[in-house]
């Protein structure tokens, strides 16, 4: 047994790893090549870095290619991801041409490993034409789409649309976010890594020194909402929740998130942000760098309670970090949060930024019921929401797609 | 007696291509044509699921019908019936529809929801294969049940129920096996009340059912 998928042994169980091993054994030797268009940053990337290298200590033969383009390329790609996500941002023709053009070039070196594998899985909309540049492929093919397409800017859709309607089948993360293809469209929602350094768990000595270095007073209740400087994470409206609770009880409030610096619109909502936290020592807006991950990490820890009022969200893997970190959540009740916040059970949905004030003063008033709150989230995410389930879905889809029969039920 | 074969399951979820429902009356309408795997899907899969909730219900329409319709009777009605209690997904199709019909029937105005909150049919491949572990004595049933998967449990507790000899779970056929020594064991099985647990809760009480008197049980 290899060390990395052993290690999680002790947080998701023995059981589950075994599982894991179980499924993969049945696959060995099968041929996966996972395609997206970069090896480091962003979400994507993140999950491959560690699905391709547990993929192969289960046994397949997994293995991970990325895509080059120019900068030109990259931003009609991002055109495209912020129109498929609703944002009618046009796509001309001639950046069509740059987009097929530049999956030509890849190809050409890529065209031998990809058909003949046993299964590709290509990742979001930047590879996606290259299903139709591997005429002589011979494994099945799926489209896994990361972000939420179910109301996009139709023109773009329409020509993405001829690009991934001929692969085997596709995978999104909630049922919420598919749209209607011509195959099976699986569900896989998104998991965390617990050993991560986003949420591995930090010696109190280090969650101490993040305390001490923001200010942040360890007698008073602190509530946290890590997310970018983005209108659709609601910062402001957090700062208003804070301001009602304020008025009767002494709490502190971080909003913390990176990569503004560059975004203008980023930029903007982070003014907004100052001059809404301007003269209250007790809001810590903080800018953090992208590799921040230990800070956010202990932040979440140190809260006691986690904001995520998002008024357009995503899966919203934020929430997942906060509740596995034994955190009541507060979140919008919006995407993906609706299905990790339950009333009562793992934190409160709120509609308002009164609505948030009025949760937070019932969580600071009733901390037994936020603790016992803390550890059932905690226990839902081990169980449903840690990469060994991701893993584990994608082994099950390996199988389904391999069975070919379509039968609800493929036996081993 | 045989040894007991431990066998375990995944499930992956996919989307059943039926339009979402807006209303009761479209709900209603894709429940009449939808495939007898989404009608499984929402009444008996629903534990093997990944999920934050621990519903008053497990089934989806009544899930539904409280959090989405707001319709309290309705999910009453729908929330009380036990998928396993009907010889298959046909006849309990047939209820289903009959209280829909009968609540619609009730109703000055047709319950509707907020555009997201539709109800979304699904339904899923479930891959079944062999851990290779046996269980030689029923003694030793108990310590195994508390290592196995949610999914070996959904496998031989409730999956089993729709497979030959249908409505029996495997531990209980595997015990009338054993003989008259193992009846009481045969009872607790049968009460226990697979509506209200999560397969880890599940797991437990049957690992506690299961247990020698010897060591309490």
């Amino acid at each position: 047994m290899t060390p990395r998928l052993a290690a999680y042994e002790a947080i998701a169980g023995s059981s589950a790893v075994t599982q894991l091993r179980r499924l993969g054994e049945k696959l060995a030797g099968f041929r996966v090549v996972h395609v997206n268009s970069t090896r480091e940053g962003g979400g994507v990337a993140e999950i491959l870095e560690w699905m391709v290298p547990n993929m192969r200590d289960v046994g397949i033969d997994a293995s991970w290619e990325v895509i080059r383009g120019t900068s030109r390329f990259f931003e009609i790609t991002k055109n495209i991801h912020n129109a498929l996500q609703g944002r009618p941002v046009d796509v001309p023709k001639k950046d069509w041409r740059i987009y097929q053009d530049v999956n030509e070039e890849n190809a050409e070196r890529l065209r031998p490993l990809l058909e003949e594998a046993d299964a590709v899985i290509i990742h979001d909309p930047q590879p996606a034409y290259l299903l139709k540049l591997c005429p002589g492929r011979r494994g099945k093919w799926v489209w896994r789409a990361h972000i939420d397409i179910s109301r996009p800017f139709r023109p773009v859709w329409k020509v993405l649309r001829t690009f991934v309607a001929g692969y085997d089948a596709s995978i999104f993360s909630m049922a919420e976010f598919a749209m209607p293809l011509p195959h099976p469209q699986f569900l896989v929602p998104p998991s965390i890594d617990p050993l991560s350094e986003k949420n591995r768990e930090l010696e109190l000595s280090e969650q101490d020194g993040v305390r001490a270095e923001f200010g942040i007073d360890r007698e008073r209740p602190l509530l946290v909402q890590i997310s970018r400087f983005d209108r659709f994470k609601d910062p402001i409206g957090v700062i208003r929740a804070y301001q009602l609770v304020r008025k009767v009880a002494p709490v502190q409030l971080v909003l913390a998130g990176g990569g503004a610096s560059d975004d203008p619109e980023g930029k903007e909502v982070l003014d907004d942000v100052m001059e809404a936290a301007e003269g209250d020592s007790d809001i810590h807006v903080l800018l953090l760098p992208s590799n921040a991950h230990r800070t956010i990490n202990a932040l979440q820890r140190l809260a006691d309670i986690v904001v995520q009022k998002s008024t357009r969200e995503g899966f919203g893997l934020t929430v997942t970090e906060g509740l596995w970190k034994g955190k009541p959540v507060i979140g919008g009740d919006v995407g993906g949060i609706r299905l990790q916040v339950t009333d009562h059970h793992t934190g409160f949905l709120v509609n308002t930024f009164e609505g948030a004030a009025h949760r937070i003063r019932y969580l600071l008033q009733h901390r037994k019921q936020a603790m016992q709150m803390g550890s059932t989230a905690r226990e839902f995410v081990r169980e449903n929401f840690l990469l060994t389930r991701h893993l584990r879905d994608y082994l099950t889809l390996l199988h389904t797609i391999r069975s070919g029969s379509g039968d609800p039920v493929v036996y081993l | 007696m045989k040894p007991f074969e431990v066998k375990d399951c995944a499930l992956l979820m996919r989307m059943s291509g039926l339009p979402p429902a807006m209303n009761l009356r479209e709900l209603r309408d894709r429940i009449a044509t939808c495939d007898e795997n989404a009608m499984y899907h929402h009444f008996c899969e629903t534990t093997l699921r990944p999920t934050f909730d621990d519903p008053d219900y497990r089934n989806d329409f009544a899930v539904w019908s409280k959090l989405y319709l707001g319709d309290r009777v309705l999910a009453e009605r729908l929330g009380i019936l036990d998928p396993y209690s009907f010889p298959g997904m046909e006849e309990l199709r047939a209820v289903v529809l009959e209280i829909i019909d009968d609540r619609l029937g009730e109703l000055t105005m047709i319950p509707w929801v907020r555009p997201g909150d539709e109800f979304l049919f699904k339904q899923s491949t479930t891959v079944v294969f062999d851990t290779g572990e046996r269980i030689q004595d029923p003694k030793d049933l108990h310590d195994a049940i508390r290592r196995m998967t949610n999914g070996s449990v959904y496998y031989h507790f409730l999956e089993a129920l729709r497979r030959p000899p249908v409505g029996k779970d495997d531990f209980s056929t595997w015990l009338m096996d054993g003989g008259a020594e193992f009846e009481p064991y045969l009872r607790i099985l049968g009460s226990i009340d697979i509506q209200f647990h999560s397969l880890a809760h599940l797991r437990g009480d049957l690992a506690r059912a299961l247990r020698p008197a010897e060591e309490g049980g």
